[in-house]
């Protein structure tokens, strides 16, 4: 059984008046344990498409299964990693990564050791105890991904989450993401505007038109081997696919909104 | 680092006072009025030790701090509650908060008559008009602070399973501090502003009655010694207390001090 099954016929928004109509019959499925990037020109739906899958945002028709149960509301097995991150100023690194935990009524020491544990995978045993103001822009991911990873949720759902990182640090954090997904086994729904990044990360790559309604254009299957990297001859090649489709995708939507 | 405090603050401080003193004396030596209307430096120096030392002003802050500290935790109680309930409940905000915006536009003194008719000349009264003068104006910024912190921490703590209360507790309250504090230090001061107004009005003991016991006994000095005392209770909680507290949490968040 697949661990996400999405359906959905129409997603809107009221927008003045009128409903803005951002996708429609978006169908596909999601294995346990499996990555999956989706790419897609800017204003497709793919951040919205998320807060879906979260739970954040029950306003649209269709059904988003979850284990096979239809997803009502936030669970904090679906995680959502924003692309704000939005990691909270007031507490330390040790303590944002603490929160959902001590939320979830983890006992103390129990919070403690799975901290730890995490801080260490993402190396910040160091700055544990610094407030987030304190850390770089590179860190600062890594505690929005360690304070999700603590959670222990079957799904990630990561937004853009490395846009504003530069290319070295991206680079770790794809081979810290890979060396993570592959010890955690989780599944992740990973939004990207890079297709490289798609390529060198995803087992699989789904594609969105051009909005205004958008749809799912194309799947793309990745089959190279682990770790990857971004030079990789076989990521280029499927590179070069996948941004052909995704091309002719943008250039609609320069066309639809110059020349409409 | 010291060194340049002093040079920078402590000194341009120092010599504007003496400054302002001289120029005081000055305008005393000047005769400018008699001196049962126009004191000079000395002589409210005079009354202000004398004030002091005789414990009457002591006192008279002890009773307006006790009156004050009573009031202002009522209205922080009533309005952070009225804040939550603007928060939680949408019908709420549309419905009474146009009442709760008009009756933080009414001056505090307006409340004075209503007081004295429901409490007497009493202690009630005063520390009624004290919560009425301030409890509006708190649930107002608690309210907007509360409403307007960045909605990505409130999404987060959905995303991780909060609900109720403790969504209250552990997103809004932290994520709004610093606005919080603006909050309570400026309803701070409509409380302090409201408790003087009311013990100017009759005999209530406290630092307002002492104002207008020098009035009535005619001692100019008695009346300027303790309107500075009343002056530097003032700075001295607003600068000292709310201003630590909120550089203090300013730091600690990451903001620039405002
Ligand atoms: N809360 C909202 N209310 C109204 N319209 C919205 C809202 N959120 C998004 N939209 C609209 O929905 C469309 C899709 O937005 P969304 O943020 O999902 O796009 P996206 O694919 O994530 O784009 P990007 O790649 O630029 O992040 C856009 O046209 C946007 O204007
Ligand atoms: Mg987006």
């Amino acid at each position: 059984m697949p661990i996400l099954k999405v359906d959905i016929a129409s997603k809107s928004y009221p927008a003045n008046a009128e409903t803005l109509l951002v996708f429609e019959k978006i169908r596909f499925e999601i294995g346990r344990g499996e990555f999956v990037c989706l790419v897609g020109p800017s204003g497709c739906g793919k951040t919205t498409l998320l807060n879906i899958l979260a739970g954040l945002d029950p306003r649209y028709e269709g059904e988003v299964l979850f284990k096979g149960r239809r997803v009502d509301g936030c669970d904090a097995d679906r995680l959502m990693i924003f692309q704000e991150l939005g990691l909270f100023p007031w507490l330390t690194v040790r303590e944002n990564i603490a929160f959902g935990l001590k939320c979830k009524k983890v006992p103390a020491a129990k919070r403690a050791r799975i901290c730890s544990e995490y801080l260490h995978m993402v190396d910040l045993a160091r700055f544990q105890d610094s407030y987030i103001h304190e850390i770089s822009a590179g860190m600062k991911q890594r505690v929005a991904l360690a304070r999700a990873l603590a959670m222990d949720p079957e799904v990630l759902l990561m937004d853009e989450p490395f846009s504003s990182l530069d290319a070295q640090a991206r680079d770790l954090l794809y081979e810290e993401l890979q060396r993570i997904w592959g010890i955690t086994k989780k599944t992740i729904v990973f939004v990207t505007h890079n297709v490289r990044e798609a390529v060198c990360l995803g087992d699989r790559i789904l594609v969105f038109s051009a909005p205004p309604v958008a749809r799912l254009k194309a799947s793309f299957s990745v089959g190279l081997p682990r770790p990857r990297t971004i030079e990789a001859n076989g990521v280029i090649d499927i590179v070069k696919c996948v941004f052909g489709e995704l091309k002719s995708e943008i250039r609609k939507t320069y066309d639809h909104e110059f020349h409409p | 680092m010291t060194t340049n405090f002093i040079r920078s603050r402590i000194v341009p401080c120092a010599l504007f006072y003496t400054a302002l003193l001289l120029g005081w004396q000055v305008l005393v030596v000047l005769r400018i009025g008699p001196s049962y209307i126009f004191p000079s430096p000395l002589n409210v120096a005079l009354s202000l030790a004398e004030g002091f030392r005789d414990r009457s002003f002591w006192f008279g802050i002890l009773v307006s701090f006790r009156r004050l500290l009573t009031g202002f935790s009522l209205a922080i109680a009533v309005g952070g509650v009225l804040g939550a309930l603007l928060l939680k409940s949408r019908t709420f905000e549309k419905t009474a908060g146009s009442l709760i915006l008009g009756l933080q536009t009414l001056p505090s003194i307006c409340w004075f008559p209503l007081a004295l008719v429901w409490f007497g000349l009493s202690e009630g009264s005063i520390i009624f008009v004290v919560v009425m003068g301030s409890v509006f104006s708190f649930t107002m910024t608690i309210h907007a602070g509360l409403k307007n912190i960045p909605p990505i921490y409130v999404n987060i703590g959905r995303n991780m399973g909060v609900r109720g209360p403790a969504l209250l507790w552990d997103v809004f309250i932290p994520a709004a501090l610093p606005s919080l504090l603006l909050g309570l230090r400026q309803s701070w001061a409509f409380a302090w502003r409201s408790l003087l107004a009311g013990e100017l009005l009759f005999n209530s003991q406290g630092l307002g009655f002492l104002l207008n016991m020098g009035r009535e006994l005619n001692d100019i000095n008695r009346v300027v010694a303790v309107m500075l005392v009343i002056m530097a209770i003032g700075v001295f909680i607003d600068k000292l207390v709310f201003g630590r507290m909120e550089l203090a949490v300013r730091t600690r968040y990451g903001l620039k001090p405002s």
